[in-house]
C-alpha cells in the first residue's frame, strides 16, 4: 500500500471562540429550520428563486418542495460561494439576505434577526443536511377560525400559527408563516399575521406554512344602527343558514319577488325560455298559495328540463362533432355520447352513477356513449394523462390538480406526490382504431406504468386524493377511482356538484368560480355548502330533488331589488342576482316570443340552440359553433373545461348585434304573433298588455302605459308602431336578463 | 493524518463504463431497425422530406433538410434528436412510442462508430493522433526553475474551519503546489508534502490559480461574491506582487495568463472574458460571446488561442493576437466547470456539469474523444432520475495524462487516449481541484473540506512515443 497523505489545513485554522453562540443550542437543521426560513423571507417564492429558471442563475423549487434539490443548490452546486463554511459571515445566502451586497430581491431581513441567527448557526456548524430524517410538518392549525370586528377601528388581531410534526411534538410557527388576504378592502394581514379591519363586510385571511394554508373567516361588521331584520318565512335549510349568515353581517335580505318575476326567473332557469302568454296567464289566475312549488315540479318533469341539462353536461364536456377520425370525436361519437347523457337526464339517472358509468367505461366510441368521455374531454390525437387528469379533476371535483404539476400546490392542499398518483389513473387509457374508419376504441392497457414523479422520476401508483396509499386494483385502477369519486363520504365530488347546481341558480357559486375550489378559495358561506353537498348525498344525487329545494327556498324567490342594507353584497345570496340569458337560452327565447325559427349548421331547422352542439368540418381545433349571434353573446366554444368558457358579459357588440343585426330584424318584419295579437285585441290597451306579457312576462306598468298608449292611438300606420314598441322591448335589458 | 483511499483496480473499472463495443454496420443492425420503423415512410416508396434510409447512401445524403447523421457525433444528427423527442407530438415516428432503449442506443453507437456500411469497412472517420510527444514540452523549460525562497510572513484569518480548497495548480518545473485557502494562497512542496508558506490575497477567496510555462509567475484571480473581484502576480521565488488587474463587482471566476506573460485574461458573472495587458495593466479586447457566466478560461501553450467557457455549456476558441472567434465547441448542455490545454497544444480538455469529458482535437474542433458519464453516480436503492454527475475539475499532467474530480467524489486518472487508469475515492467530501505533480508522481486533490489529499501515481508507461 503506498502512501497517501490527507492533510486538513488545519494550520490555517482558529476555531472561533464559540463562547458567543449559544452553547446548548442545538444544531439547526437544514429541512427544520433553513427551509422554512426560506419560505417565510420569500426566497422561494414563483417571482424570485423558486420560478422555473431562477433568478440571476439562483435557482429554489418553489415554496420548497424539493429539499434535497434545494439543499445541493444552496450547499454544493457553487462550492464556497452562496455558503462560506470557513467564515458563515461571508456567506452570499445571508449576505444578499440582509443586503449588504446588491441583492434583485432587496433587505429581506436583518443581521440581528431571529432568522439571520439560524441560517448563521446552520452555517457555522459546517451547513449539514440533515436528509429526510428531520421530522416534517403534518399540518398546521390557526389560534382562531373567525374573526370578527365590530367596527373598524378595532384594534388589530394577530393569528398565531401552530404546526403540529410527525414525532407527536407542536411548534408555534407564527414566525416561520406567510400571510395573505383574499380582500383588503375588508380586512388586511401583515406579514406577522396581524389583521386589521379595513371596512363592512366578510373575507377570509391565510395563513402558509410548509406545504399546509389555513384561513380565518373575518367578519366585518356594519354599524348596528338602523338595522332592521324583516319577517321572511323560511321554507327550508336553505333559507335558515342564508339568513342566519346574513344576520350575523347585519344584512336584510330583500323582499320576495312577486309571481311574474317568479314566474319568469323558474322558467328560464328550469327549461330555457320564457313562459308563453298562455302559461303566465294560468299561472296569475291560479289561487293555490302552493302555487309556486306546483310550478316547479311541473317544470321539472319538462323533457325541456332534461335537455337544458342534456347541454349544460354536454358542454361541461367538450362534446364536438366532428369529421376528423383520429381524435375520436367523430359525430357519430358525439351523438352517441349526447344521447346517453339525454337518457340519463330524462330518465333521473343519480349523478353518481352516471359519472361512474363514464369513468369505467371501455369498447367502441361510436356504440359506448360515455366512453367519449376518453376523446370529448380533452381533443388530442392520444389521450395524455396529465392534460385528462387536470381536466377530469376541474371538471368532476372543481380542484385544479394540475397546479401541483411543477410544485405542490401553494394554495391548497395538494402535493406533488397527489398529483402524480392521480394522473397514474389514466396512464394505461389507450385508444385504438376499430373496425371502421370513425372508430376509436377505448381500452385500458394493464402494462402500463405509472406516472413519473417529476422531482426524482419515481412511479407514483394510482391513488386517490387525501389518501397516502395507492389503490388496490387488478390492472385497471379506474373502477376503484369510480368507486372514491362517487363514495357518499367523498365531499370533493358531492360538494362540486352541489355548488355547480347551485351556481346555475344564483349566477355564482357558494364557492367562486366553481372550478376552483381550493383552501385558499373558501365557500362564502361554510355551512351552506356543507349542507347543501350533504343534500346531494341524501338525496341520492337526485338533481331534481335539490334543484326542487334551491328553487322553493325564500333564498331563491327574492326580488333583485337591493335595500340599503345588502346593497353592497355579491356573495351572500341577500337579493337575487341580475344574470344575462346565456347565449343559447337568449336566442331560444327571442325565437320563442316571435314565433319563428334559425337554422343553425346543418342542424335540423326548428333545433334549438340549446339542444345542438357544435360541429365542425376537419380537426376540432375550431369549436365555435358558426353562427354569429352564439358567437357574440359568447356560447362556449367548448375549447376548455374552465367555466369562464361561457362569456355573459354584456359587450358593446352584442348590443349592436341585437339594433342593426339580422336576428330581430328579420324575425320582426311581418311577424306573424304579432300581426295576431293586433288583429285580436279590442283596445290599443290590450294589444300594448298582451306585447308585454310576449315580450317581457309582465303587465305594462301605469306609467309605462300613460306614456305609450297616446303614442300608439296618435300614429296612424298602426302595425310599424307595434313593430317597433316589439323591437324595443326585445331589445330591452330586462329582457336578455333573467332578474 | 492519512484517510483510507479506495483504489478501484482498472480491470473492476473498464466493464462499468462500457464504450467500447463491437462494430456496429448499417447492414446487418441498422436497416432491420429503420425497416419496422421508418422506411414505411422514408424509404424506397415514400421519400417524406426528401429522405430515403433504405440506402446507405439515401442515409448518408438525408433529406431536403440536410444530412440526418453527422458521422461520429450522435449529439450532432437529426436522426438521433427526432427519435429521442421527448415531446410527443414532434417525435419520429409520429404517433407512435419511443423506440426501444436498445434500438436506439444502437443507432447512437453506430452512429459514433462512424456509420460503418457493412462488415469489413473501416470507419470513414479521421484516424486522430492523440498521441502525445513529451519531448514537445521539452521547450521552455528554464534553466533554474523557479522554487520559493524566504517568502513574507502571512497573517492567517481567524475562520472556523478550512476554506474548500476551490483551486490548486502546479509549477509545470518545479516540486510546488499552489492551494487556495481564505484570503491567501499556501504553498507547499510536493515531494515533502509539507507547507512552504503563503501569498496573501486580502482581495478574498482565490477562485483560480495559474502558474506561468516557465513556473515562475504565479496568477491568482478571485475576489469576493458579488462584491469585488480581481486578478493578481505574484513571482514565485520572492512572493512579491507584480501587478493587480481588473476592478469587478463580482469575483473574478475564471482566469488564465498568456504563455508568453503579456496578457491575461478573466471573466466571471458578467458573462464578459477580459483581456488584459500584464504591462499596462489596462484592458485590450473583451470577448461578449458568452451569454453566461463565464465559468473556465485557458490560453494553449504555444500561445495562439484562447479557449474560454460558460455556464450554459458554451465553448469558445479565440485567436489571441486578434481577439477573433475560430471555432466554437458544441457539445456540452450545461455548466462547463474545466478546461485545461495538453502542453503540446493540440488537444483541450473540457468538462461539466453534464458528467461529460472531451478532449477536443482543436486543429477544426471535432470531439475526439468523449467520456459522456465520466464519473458516474452511485445511485442509492429506490432513488429514480438523475443524480448530480457532474465533472469539477480536469487537469493535465505533463505526460499528457488528464486527471478528472467528479461529484461522485471520485478522481480519475485517463490516459492520453481516453481510458482510465486509476480512480481515488474521497470519502468524505467533494473533490472540487486537481492538479498533477510536474514529475507525475504524484496527484493531488482539494476537497470541499479545505482537505488537501497527496496520492502517489503508478509508474505510467508512456502512451505516446517515447523521448
Amino acid at each position: 500500500m503506498k502512501l497517501v497523505r490527507n492533510i486538513l489545513l488545519l494550520s490555517l485554522c482558529f476555531h472561533l471562540d464559540r463562547a458567543g453562540l449559544a452553547e446548548e443550542a442545538p444544531t439547526p437543521s437544514f429541512k427544520g429550520d433553513v427551509m422554512p426560513i426560506l419560505f417565510r423571507a420569500g426566497c422561494n417564492a414563483g417571482t424570485c428563486h423558486g420560478s422555473a429558471r431562477g433568478m440571476d442563475g439562483f435557482r429554489l423549487s418553489l415554496f420548497g418542495y424539493d429539499v434535497q434539490g434545494d439543499y445541493y443548490r444552496i450547499v454544493q452546486e457553487m462550492v464556497g460561494r452562496r455558503i462560506n463554511t470557513a467564515i458563515p459571515e461571508e456567506s452570499l445566502l445571508l449576505r444578499k439576505a440582509i443586503g449588504s451586497v446588491p441583492h434583485t430581491g432587496g433587505t429581506l431581513f436583518s443581521a440581528e434577526s431571529f432568522y439571520y441567527r439560524k441560517l448563521r448557526d446552520w452555517i457555522a456548524a459546517g451547513a449539514p443536511n440533515d436528509g429526510n430524517q428531520t421530522p416534517d410538518a403534518v399540518g398546521i392549525t390557526l389560534s382562531t377560525t373567525q374573526l370578527a370586528f365590530e367596527h373598524t377601528t378595532d384594534p388589530a388581531v394577530r393569528i398565531k400559527v401552530m404546526a403540529p410534526y410527525e414525532d407527536g411534538s407542536q411548534q408555534d410557527v407564527s414566525h416561520l408563516a406567510r400571510f395573505h388576504g383574499n380582500n383588503p378592502s375588508v380586512a388586511t394581514i401583515d406579514e406577522d399575521g396581524w389583521v386589521q379591519a379595513t371596512g363592512a363586510g366578510d373575507t377570509h385571511v391565510f395563513a402558509r406554512f410548509n406545504r399546509f394554508t389555513a384561513g380565518v373567516e373575518t367578519l366585518v361588521l356594519p354599524p348596528d344602527e338602523g338595522f332592521h331584520w324583516p319577517e321572511l318565512s323560511e321554507q327550508n335549510f336553505i333559507d335558515s343558514l342564508v339568513f342566519k349568515r346574513l344576520r350575523q353581517l347585519r344584512m336584510a335580505p330583500s323582499e320576495l319577488c312577486d309571481d311574474e318575476t317568479f314566474l319568469r326567473r323558474i322558467t328560464l332557469d328550469l327549461v330555457a325560455r320564457p313562459p308563453s302568454v298562455e302559461e303566465y296567464r294560468a299561472f296569475m289566475h291560479d289561487g293555490n298559495p302552493e302555487k309556486r312549488a306546483l310550478k316547479i315540479d311541473e317544470l321539472l318533469q319538462e323533457d325541456a328540463f332534461a335537455d337544458y341539462w342534456t347541454s349544460l353536461w354536454s358542454e361541461q364536456l367538450r362534446i364536438i362533432g366532428g369529421n376528423y377520425a383520429p381524435q375520436g370525436t367523430h359525430i357519430k361519437a358525439a351523438h352517441a355520447f349526447n344521447e346517453w347523457i339525454r337518457r340519463q337526464m330524462r330518465s333521473s339517472r343519480p349523478l353518481d352513477e352516471m359519472v361512474h358509468d363514464m369513468i369505467v367505461s371501455s369498447g367502441s366510441n361510436l356504440q359506448n356513449g360515455p366512453v367519449n368521455l376518453y376523446t370529448m374531454l380533452v381533443h388530442a390525437p392520444r389521450l395524455e394523462p396529465k392534460a385528462f387528469a387536470a381536466d377530469f379533476s376541474q371538471v368532476f371535483l372543481g380542484i385544479q390538480i394540475q397546479c401541483a404539476e411543477c410544485h405542490n400546490h401553494p394554495f391548497d392542499r395538494w402535493t406533488m406526490d397527489d398529483y402524480y398518483g392521480f394522473v397514474s389513473f389514466f396512464s394505461g387509457v389507450r385508444r385504438k382504431p376499430g373496425i371502421e374508419t370513425r372508430e376509436q376504441r377505448i381500452y385500458y392497457d394493464t402494462k402500463a406504468g405509472s406516472a413519473r414523479h417529476l422531482v426524482d422520476d419515481r412511479p407514483m401508483p394510482a391513488k386517490v386524493l387525501d389518501a397516502t396509499l395507492p389503490v388496490d386494483h387488478t390492472g385497471d385502477p379506474r373502477r376503484a377511482l369510480a368507486a372514491w369519486l362517487t363514495a357518499p363520504d367523498n365531499e370533493h365530488f358531492a360538494k362540486n356538484m352541489a355548488n355547480r347546481i347551485w351556481a346555475h341558480f344564483f349566477g355564482r357559486g357558494v364557492i367562486e368560480p366553481v372550478d376552483d375550489i381550493r383552501i385558499s378559495n373558501p365557500p362564502s358561506n361554510a355551512p351552506l355548502m356543507k349542507a347543501l353537498s350533504q343534500r346531494l348525498v341524501a338525496v341520492d344525487f337526485d338533481l331534481r330533488s335539490l334543484i326542487r329545494d334551491i328553487c322553493n327556498s325564500s333564498v331563491y324567490q327574492l326580488s333583485s331589488q337591493p335595500n340599503p342594507s345588502n346593497r353592497q353584497d355579491t356573495r351572500q345570496f341577500s337579493h337575487a342576482s341580475l344574470r344575462r340569458l346565456r347565449a343559447d337560452v337568449m336566442i331560444d327565447s327571442f325565437l320563442a316570443v316571435m314565433g319563428t325559427q334559425r337554422r343553425f349548421g346543418s342542424w335540423a331547422a326548428g333545433t334549438k340552440a340549446i339542444d345542438f352542439y357544435p360541429r365542425v368540418g376537419g380537426d376540432t381545433a375550431r369549436g365555435d359553433c358558426g353562427d354569429s349571434f352564439l358567437e357574440t353573446f359568447g356560447r362556449s366554444p367548448r375549447k376548455s373545461v374552465s367555466s369562464t368558457d361561457t362569456q355573459l358579459e354584456p359587450t358593446l357588440s352584442q348590443t349592436l348585434h341585437l339594433m342593426v343585426g339580422d336576428t330581430l330584424e328579420t324575425g320582426l318584419r311581418s311577424n306573424k304573433r304579432l300581426e295576431a295579437i293586433i288583429a285580436h285585441a279590442n283596445s290599443s290597451a290590450e294589444a300594448l298588455e298582451e306585447l308585454f306579457i310576449l315580450a317581457l312576462s309582465r303587465k305594462p306598468t301605469k306609467t309605462e302605459q300613460n306614456a305609450l298608449l297616446p303614442f300608439i292611438e296618435s300614429t296612424p300606420q298602426e302595425k310599424e308602431v307595434y313593430e317597433d314598441l316589439f323591437w324595443s322591448l326585445l331589445n330591452s335589458t330586462e329582457f336578455s336578463f333573467n332578474h | 493524518m492519512p484517510l483510507k483511499v479506495v483504489i478501484i483496480s482498472l480491470l473492476a473499472f473498464l466493464p462499468s463504463i462500457g464504450w467500447a463495443s463491437n462494430p456496429i454496420h448499417y447492414q446487418n443492425d441498422i436497416k432491420p431497425i429503420l425497416r419496422r420503423h421508418c422506411l414505411k415512410c422514408h424509404g424506397e416508396d415514400e421519400q417524406k422530406a426528401g429522405l430515403n434510409m433504405q440506402q446507405y447512401q439515401g442515409l448518408m445524403k438525408g433529406g431536403s433538410g440536410g444530412p440526418v447523421v453527422v458521422a461520429g457525433r450522435s449529439s450532432q444528427s437529426l436522426l438521433l434528436e427526432v427519435i429521442t423527442e421527448q415531446d410527443d407530438e414532434a417525435r419520429m415516428p409520429p404517433n407512435k412510442p419511443m423506440l426501444p432503449e436498445e434500438e436506439i442506443k444502437l443507432i447512437r453507437n453506430w452512429i459514433d462508430q462512424g456509420v460503418l456500411e457493412k462488415a469489413g469497412d473501416t470507419s470513414t472517420l479521421e484516424i486522430r493522433d492523440t498521441g502525445f510527444v513529451p519531448s514537445s514540452n521539452a521547450e521552455g523549460k528554464p534553466t533554474h526553475p523557479s522554487m520559493p525562497s524566504q517568502l513574507p510572513k502571512v497573517a492567517s484569518p481567524t475562520t472556523l474551519r478550512p476554506l474548500p480548497i476551490l483551486a490548486m495548480a502546479t509549477s509545470p518545473w518545479a516540486p510546488l503546489l499552489a492551494v487556495a485557502a481564505q484570503e491567501q494562497v499556501q504553498l507547499w512542496h510536493t515531494q515533502h508534502e509539507q507547507a512552504i508558506g503563503g501569498l496573501a490575497f486580502p482581495e478574498g477567496l482565490p477562485q483560480v490559480l495559474r502558474f506561468s510555462r516557465d513556473g515562475a509567475v504565479l496568477m491568482v484571480a478571485g475576489g469576493r461574491p458579488v462584491e469585488s473581484g480581481c486578478v493578481v502576480l505574484f513571482e514565485v521565488s520572492s512572493g512579491k506582487r507584480l501587478v493587480k488587474l481588473g476592478d469587478e463587482l463580482d469575483a473574478v471566476l475564471a482566469g488564465d495568463l498568456s504563455p508568453d506573460q503579456s496578457l491575461v485574461a478573466f471573466g466571471g458573472s458578467s458573462d464578459v472574458v477580459k483581456v488584459f495587458s500584464t504591462s499596462q495593466g489596462q484592458e485590450q479586447y473583451r470577448l461578449t460571446q458568452h451569454s453566461d457566466w463565464i465559468t473556465a478560461i485557458a490560453f494553449s501553450p504555444d500561445g495562439t488561442t484562447l479557449a474560454t467557457a460558460d455556464r450554459a455549456g458554451g465553448l469558445h476558441l479565440w485567436d489571441v493576437t486578434t481577439g477573433g472567434i475560430r471555432l466554437s465547441l458544441l457539445e456540452h448542455e450545461t455548466s462547463i466547470r474545466a478546461l485545461d490545454w495538453r502542453s503540446d497544444s493540440k488537444v483541450l480538455a473540457s468538462a461539466g456539469e453534464d458528467g461529460r469529458v472531451i478532449w477536443w482535437d482543436v486543429k477544426d474542433g471535432w470531439p475526439s474523444i468523449q467520456r459522456n458519464e465520466a464519473h458516474p453516480p452511485d445511485r442509492p436503492e429506490g432513488h429514480y432520475g438523475k443524480l448530480p454527475n457532474g465533472v469539477l475539475a480536469a487537469r493535465f499532467g505533463k505526460q499528457g495524462h488528464l486527471a478528472t474530480a467528479g461529484r461522485n467524489q471520485t478522481i480519475t486518472l485517463w490516459s492520453p487516449v481516453g481510458d482510465p487508469l486509476q480512480s481515488f475515492a474521497l470519502e468524505s467530501a467533494l473533490p472540487i481541484s486537481t492538479a498533477i505533480a510536474h514529475d507525475s508522481s504524484k496527484l493531488m486533490v482539494g476537497g470541499s473540506d479545505g482537505s488537501l489529499t497527496f496520492w502517489p501515481l503508478d509508474e505510467q508507461p508512456n502512451a505516446g512515443r517515447s523521448e
